[in-house]
């Protein structure tokens, strides 16, 4: 330290004696905007051999020089100046930087930002005005389809969370989810009560730029937790003027699709055909149960944004916003209410830099069940309502045998009316939410290359959810034919607290420029649970009420960052972090995460004279990151005992005794991805086509494993181990291109394409020879994925079908494989996997004049999906599910097939289909008043067609669905937007 | 230099709380259901809540529920201790079928078609679940040295007396699991109390495993308590005499050598030990059965705080017939749309006028064809209606999904009959022969079952009628649906090879020959590759 300064004080003395020599240019470059010091400017004679470059202030001196000459001052992204030497002594220039959006993004790299142009790993950043257009509820929708390597899966229920996918995820058995971070605080993804996503509580109007980290060069630097990917989300600053932004937005929303079920009519044929014994059980009446269970929906959204400086000395940001959106199901809906406010206060010459970010929401939501199953299967000849019903007037299958002494008794093990499930459960949560963060930025005094930063964040969700399901409902909790209701309340909180604290030093040494990062990081979750339990049962366990407390979660780590520069041509990025978890012993607790980058921007060195290419920049970069996320293996580690709830008890003596059961003990440590990036920034004809193009090998070793343990000596068959290894290598390639510009006629069209396609590959997973996993309906415990060296992870697991001379399935015919003359469980075999062969994204804006007309869509080619519907459903032994009691429906598929019986049906590679799609995300068109109420603002008007359509050959209801096996799905509705967008 | 001095300060300070910081790491349980292993033993009834874990684990699958479960890679319900048991004592035989096979509840169908490969689930679960009970006892053995109790602070000599008696059943539980892995698999991996966490034990097969048992159970039995004076849920002196028994009933199938003096010996002790036979056979199989004068053993369910999908749940509910829906009616119970029903070389053991009033005979076949042409179809083939949760007076059990009746894991009857099978054996009758040379005693003893059956001695048999193929059937008669028809077909050659078939057995509607490795299961492929010192049995 001590040394540094000496140094730092001998430099700055010696500089004022630099400037004597005769003949002799001096001065200083500044940002013709910001008028600060541009480091690393190139100083050239024209024509001479002589040059030099301006160092940390801006200054520059250059000898030699003759009257006449011409000196040009040239860096990157900015505009060449030229003057000529009259005998001058100093000059000061000012650079204006050249129109390139490329080389103005700034990228969130975690604890710091750098120039997009200046990157050396595989980002991408998405800035508001590339957010997808349409009704987005979550914030993870605003960049669904537009990044390559990134997928977002969401579902239909509104509010819902999404499955985020980046490379594919870098785990087979921890966590898959990228790390999300909002303004420098790490969030969880934990969705507690009341609530229907973790991501679900950040208004999308307030983000400003979303920032995607993708190989570990860049992500290392958030160490264990990088593997996956970070999203780096940044909300929106105060400004200097004020601005009043509004926002409207309606919607109404549809069913797209349904399950093609038997019709009434058919049904009643069918069953008089095949089942004469059930047609007394049928009724008289014609029901679309499909339709019956859904609605159309509302979807209301308003959002007020003001910017302004309060005191003229704090940039402030205040959003308030409501969303309230209906889900298909009737009586399912979601309310957000959302106020969210930012200072960014800046003292002592912005020495001292204060950023507070806060966010509160609250959602209410009504939640309701998913009856998609019982819809599809309830008689169609059966009525919604009967007037002669105790269960509230809806129809349902009684047994008037039995009689109690208030109500008719239901007929067991039959359907219940799906209708009546859904209006008579009053299933509500509340979810109260305050999460943000407090930045202090020091600059100091007396070194004002030295920053010290600390990042306090705080993210507490409250959450309650009750749920109610009255006496003379069917689906209410009942004993021994008394309906006793459901009466259930539970409340969850979840806390995440955070201290980052670190240290930046920025400094060019001549050509080199030098800047370091290193921090310490702790970070802390906890979460506790209440529980009544039904509180109308009257067996409820004695352990009732619960508290259930979560261990908590600590992560610590230190990091450390260098990124160096040479003549603003030469990246270099080092990168370091060491982090603690609670997870593991304390002999396995610490984990080492080094990364190093480089990048060159090779047109400055070689095609600098080149019109067509403007930008071309390598990056190579390699690093290490981390997985800790074991779900709820929280402390393995540790001798524990847990003892039995109020239905897990022993009798002794004819006393029930909660039981005492030591815990499955593990020892556990990191799971480590080691990823190799390589890639190309390239811009074309005057940045008019822009993109990058990477290529990355992931291999991911001691696997954090759920895997089978020596039976005998652990209190289990399975626990966490570090197994195995697999490996994920992809190209990605991302353009955009401005197709035409053309300001004379006012007709712009921007397009962005995006294109994915990578393999993931189970390196092995000694020593087990497979893992199954993948259970699906209609079987306990029956799986068609697996896990199997060689393979990509969760290929389907099936028996092959045979078919007959016409072409057609034979029921129950499987190939005998292993030829062993038996069909059994050996003669299953490996038939295609979930992972799509490639994936595109595309994006297309046209302005004309004032009128702007946009939409974005996405493609995945040879994604397959087990048709579980159909596997489980499409057998005429369905309709027959419950003897003579009743009736039931099943797809009409079954008439492809024939098939009789569910014996073997599930489980055939008949089912596994391709799941190809093209999906229109959303159109929409608009129109800008841009001087409305005489200029004083401007007025926008949209509409536009959410989820507008899909192209698929895939049988079952929607081809995206998450995880492979498609069971029945919450439908995602399409809808009609209109948008009106106040700017004053 | 002064600011040095304060950057100095606030950079020790920094250290000073990234220290206490570290600290963090190292979290403590703060649920009031989970323990340090020290925390728990600190509360009173510690010991008794642990070896309630032990003996639990026959019960229950998990400690939040019938769904939750203590193994992984096969349903919670599936992996019941008495759940597998009967599906492999069971399902194999011609005793039941269950309806819905193949994938809907897998291994399932190869199980009772006779057709199975180690890749099946309730393999593993009964490997797992009986090795989890040996990993439980000896945790609760290495959780009570004296060490430990004087470390602790337990000095109370009642105490530690009884803990003492503790430390016996765990021994006898442990031996209980290794009794059914040998008559399983013939073979499991040896772990004691003196291995650490994760440790791969060694396998140890046919003799040694049941020299190994016999040792342990023959060691301890003078720590257990007397025959009936133990506090009910808990084994004594009757249980272990009772694994005794059927480790020497079934030694010549174990270890080629037969041991039928030490089995009649054994089968005495049960005998002469105070068990009466409940005068309602039925009473046996119903809520209440927990108050049998007659069980010697019985794994615990309870509708409300013993909740589990074990035999007794399943049997209740899967005798329920999908055309009669007796399940309320009958049995308290809603009952599982027809998953049990019988085959019919079982119901010919009631063929004759001769069962029209043996209680025993609980078979429903109103309506229906003896033949099951197509096992998905359960309009097909008879049902049975032997296991109730309702009470012996009538009333429903308190859950109408879990019931409250116990499974007879050994009951006084079976000691009878084994009593006489170990003599006739012991006198020189073999599998095959027509052999009648049942002696007096066991006449009695068997003629006492026929006597409860019919309520009078008009059933009666004679000693020329009592072969070893008459005991076999007997034993389908009043044992069956208990979980011992494989072990007992085993034992009498009919149930490997072709000299006694029954419906679907080698997978043909009417039956056909299975190989004789078959008379042991194999292992699941997970058991082995994470314990490769266990070798797959012959054959598969």
């Amino acid at each position: 330290m001590k040394t540094i300064y000496k140094k730092l004080l001998f430099l700055f003395l010696t500089l004022p004696f630099s400037v004597l020599a005769q003949n002799t240019l001096s001065g200083v470059v500044l940002d013709s905007k910001s008028n600060q010091p541009l480091p690393g400017v190139n100083v050239v004679v024209q024509g001479a051999n002589s040059s030099t470059s301006t160092d940390f202030d801006g200054k520059f001196k250059l000898g030699g020089l003759k009257s006449g000459d011409k000196v040009v001052f040239s860096f990157i992204g900015y505009n060449s100046e030229t003057i000529t030497f009259s005998g001058q002594n100093t000059v000061s220039i000012s650079l204006t930087e050249s129109a390139n959006q490329l080389q103005e993004v700034v990228v969130q790299v975690g604890y710091g930002t750098v120039k997009k142009k200046d990157a050396t790993g595989s980002t991408t950043v998405l800035a508001a005005k590339d957010f997808n257009k349409g009704a987005n509820v979550t914030t993870e929708n605003l960049l669904n389809g537009r990044i390559a390597g990134v997928s977002v899966n969401t579902s239909g229920a509104p509010g819902s969370g999404s499955e985020i996918r980046i490379r594919g995820g870098a785990s087979l058995n921890a966590s898959n989810d990228p790390l999300i971070v909002i303004d420098g605080l790490p969030i969880a993804n934990t969705t507690i009560a009341g609530s229907t996503s973790f991501l679900a509580s950040l208004n999308p109007n307030t983000v400003e730029s979303i920032t995607v980290l993708k190989d570990a060069s860049a992500t290392a630097i958030y160490g264990s937790r990088a593997s996956n990917g970070v999203i780096l989300i940044t909300t929106k600053k105060g400004g200097k003027k004020l601005s009043v932004d509004y926002n409207f937005q309606y919607g109404s929303g549809k069913l797209v699709k349904t399950v093609d079920v038997f019709g009434a009519d058919q049904f009643r044929q069918v069953i008089t055909d095949k089942f004469p014994s059930l047609v007394p059980t049928l009724g008289n009446s014609n029901t679309n149960w499909q339709e019956e269970i859904y609605r159309r929906t509302d979807f209301v959204d308003n959002s007020l944004s003001i910017k302004g400086n309060l005191f003229n000395a704090i940039p402030a940001r205040l959003t308030i916003g409501n969303t309230y959106q209906e889900g298909l199901r009737l009586t399912n809906d979601f309310n957000r209410s959302t106020v969210s406010l930012a200072l960014a206060p800046s003292m002592f010459k912005d020495h001292l830099k204060i950023k507070v970010n806060a966010n509160y929401s609250n959602e209410k939501n009504r939640f309701a069940p998913g009856v998609e199953g019982s819809a599809l299967s309830f008689d169609p000849t059966q009525p919604v309502y009967d007037a002669s019903s105790q269960f509230g007037g809806f129809f349902e299958y009684r047994n008037t045998a039995v009689t109690t002494t208030t109500v008719d008794a239901l007929t067991p093990n039959v359907a219940r009316n799906p209708v009546a499930e859904l209006l008579q459960t009053n299933d509500r949560g509340i979810n109260n939410r305050i999460f943000g963060n407090f930045e202090v930025d020091y600059k100091l005094h007396f070194l004002p290359e030295l920053r010290f930063v600390v990042n306090l964040g705080f993210d507490q969700a409250k959450g309650e959810r009750s749920k109610t399901v009255p006496r003379n409902s069917a689906v209410a909790f009942s004993n021994n034919n008394i309906i006793y209701g459901t009466n259930e309340f539970a409340e969850e909180t979840f806390t995440n607290k955070l201290l980052d604290a670190y240290f930046n030093y920025n400094k060019a040494f001549g050509k080199l420029n030098l800047d370091l990062t290193a921090g310490y990081s702790y970070q802390k979750f906890e979460k506790d649970r209440f529980d009544t339990g039904n509180v109308n049962n009257p067996q409820l366990g004695a352990n009732f009420p619960e508290t259930t407390i979560d261990p908590d979660i600590v992560l610590l780590g230190y990091f450390g960052r260098a990124n160096f520069t040479y003549n603003s041509k030469y990246l270099l990025t080092l990168a370091f972090r060491r982090d603690g978890s609670s997870r593991f012993a304390e002999n396995n607790r610490w984990g080492n995460f080094p990364a190093a980058s480089f990048a060159w921007k090779i047109n400055e060195d070689l095609f600098k004279e080149n019109k067509s290419i403007s930008d071309l920049k390598l990056r190579v970069g390699w690093g290490v990151t981390g997985q800790q996320d074991t779900g709820d293996e929280r402390y393995g580690y540790l001798e524990r005992y847990v003892q039995g709830d109020g239905v897990s008890q022993y009798f002794i003596g004819g006393t029930a005794y909660s039981v005492g059961i030591p815990t499955a003990r593990t020892a556990i440590k990191w799971e480590e991805t080691t990823t190799y990036n390589i890639g190309f920034d390239y811009g074309f004809f005057k940045n008019r086509i822009t993109g990058s193009l990477d290529a990355f090998y992931k291999l991911s070793e001691d696997l954090l494993f759920n895997a089978p343990t020596a039976d005998g000596s652990n209190f289990t068959n399975t626990s966490f181990q570090n197994i195995g290894s697999f490996s994920t290598r992809g190209l990605e390639l991302n353009l955009n291109a401005a197709v035409v510009e053309n300001e004379g006629t006012g007709f712009n069209w921007n397009i962005n394409f995006n294109a994915t396609t990578f393999q993931r590959k189970i390196e092995e997973v000694d020593p087990f020879t497979r893992i199954e996993r993948g259970g699906i309906d209609g079987g306990t415990g029956a799986n068609v994925l697996v896990l199997q060296s060689g393979f990509t992870p969760d290929s389907f697991y099936v028996y092959k079908q045979l078919y007959d001379s016409a072409g057609n399935p034979i029921e129950g015919g499987y190939a005998d494989l292993n030829g062993d003359g038996i069909i059994n469980t050996d003669d299953r075999y490996i038939y295609n996997n979930t992972d799509p062969d490639l994936l595109l994204g595309f994006a297309s804006n046209i302005n004309y004049k004032n009128f702007d007309f946009s939409f974005n869509m996405r493609a995945s080619f040879g994604n397959r999906n087990f048709n579980n519907v159909n596997s489980n459903r499409a057998v005429f032994a369905r309709m027959q599910p419950s003897g003579t009691l009743a009736a039931a429906n099943v797809p009409v598929s079954v008439l492809d097939t024939n098939f009789e019986n569910t014996t073997n049906t599930l489980t055939s590679d008949l089912y596994v289909e391709n799941a190809s799609f093209l999906r229109m995300d959303n159109i929409t068109l608009g129109y800008t008043f841009p001087k409305w109420l005489e200029g004083k603002a401007s007025l926008r008007l949209f509409t536009g067609v959410q989820n507008a359509f899909v192209i698929t050959d895939y049988s079952g209801l929607d081809p995206e669905i998450t995880g492979g096996i498609d069971r029945t799905i919450y439908p995602r509705q399409r809808s009609i937007l209109f948008r009106v967008n106040v700017k004053f | 230099m002064k600011k040095i001095k304060l950057n100095l300060f606030m950079f020790l300070s920094l250290l000073v709380f990234t220290q206490s910081c570290t600290n963090d790491l190292n979290v403590v349980p703060e649920d009031d259901d989970d323990f340090l292993s020290e925390d728990f033993f600190a509360q009173p009834n510690a010991y008794k809540r642990a070896i309630a874990g032990v003996y639990g684990n026959l019960s229950l699958t998990g400690t939040t529920g019938p769904g939750s479960s203590l193994l992984q890679g096969i349903d919670a319900g599936t992996s019941q201790y008495s759940r597998c048991v009967w599906y492999m004592q069971e399902l194999a035989t011609d005793e039941a079928i269950w309806s819905y096979e193949g994938s809907g509840d897998p291994g399932v169908r190869e199980i009772q078609r006779n057709i199975w490969s180690g890749d099946n689930p309730i393999f593993l679960g009964m490997y797992s679940r009986a090795m989890v009970q040996v990993a439980l006892s000896n945790e609760f053995i290495r959780q009570t040295t004296p060490e430990k109790l004087s470390s602790r602070g337990v000095t109370n000599a009642t105490e530690i007396a009884e803990i003492g008696f503790y430390r016996a059943e765990a021994k006898a539980l442990k031996c209980l699991a290794y009794y059914h892995l040998l008559d399983l698999f013939g073979k499991a991996t040896l772990v004691t109390e003196n291995d650490p966490i994760n440790f791969r034990g060694q396998q140890i097969e046919g003799t040694a495993l049941f020299n190994y048992i016999e040792t342990e159970l023959l060691a301890i039995l003078p720590s257990l308590k007397a025959a009936k004076t133990n506090e009910s849920g808990r084994l004594d002196k009757a249980f272990a005499w009772a694994i005794l028994s059927k480790l020497y009933l079934n030694a010549e199938v174990y270890t080629g050598t037969p041991k039928y003096t030490e089995c009649m010996t054994m089968c005495s002790n049960i005998i002469g030990a105070g068990y009466q036979l409940e005068p309602n056979y039925l009473d046996n199989f119903k809520a209440d059965n927990d108050t049998s004068t007659e069980l010697i053993f019985a794994i615990q369910s309870d509708g409300i705080k013993t909740q589990n999908y074990g035999a007794t749940t399943v049997m209740c509910n899967g005798q329920v017939g999908s055309i009669e829906g007796n399940g309320q009616a009958l049995y308290g119970v809603n009952g599982w749309g027809g998953a049990l029903r019988l085959r019919k070389q079982f119901v010919q053991k009631f063929d004759g006028a001769s069962f029209d009033f043996d209680s025993r005979k609980t078979i429903i076949s109103a309506g229906r064809p003896i033949d099951i042409a197509n096992v998905a179809i359960q309009a097909q083939g008879y049902i049975l209606g032997k296991w109730s949760n309702r009470t012996s007076t009538g009333l429903a059990g308190q859950n109408s999904t879990f019931v409250d009746t116990d499974f007879p894991l050994f009951r006084l009857a079976d000691f009878y009959l084994m009593y006489a099978e170990a003599q006739m054996r012991k006198d020189g009758a073999t599998n095959g022969n027509s052999t009648a040379n049942a002696n007096s005693t066991s006449l009695g003893y068997i003629n006492l079952l026929r006597e409860r059956a019919n309520d009078g001695n008009f059933g009666n048999v004679t000693t020329g009628q009592v072969t070893l193929n008459f005991l076999i059937d007997e034993r389908a008669r009043e044992l069956h649906w208990e979980g011992h028809r494989r072990q007992d077909l085993i034992r009498f050659g009919k149930f490997t090879g072709g000299n006694y078939v029954w419906a679907w057995k080698g997978n043909a509607t009417n039956g056909v020959s299975i190989p004789a490795n078959f008379k042991v299961y194999p292992f699941h492929p997970n058991t082995i590759l994470a314990n490769p010192n266990l070798i797959q049995n012959p054959g598969y």
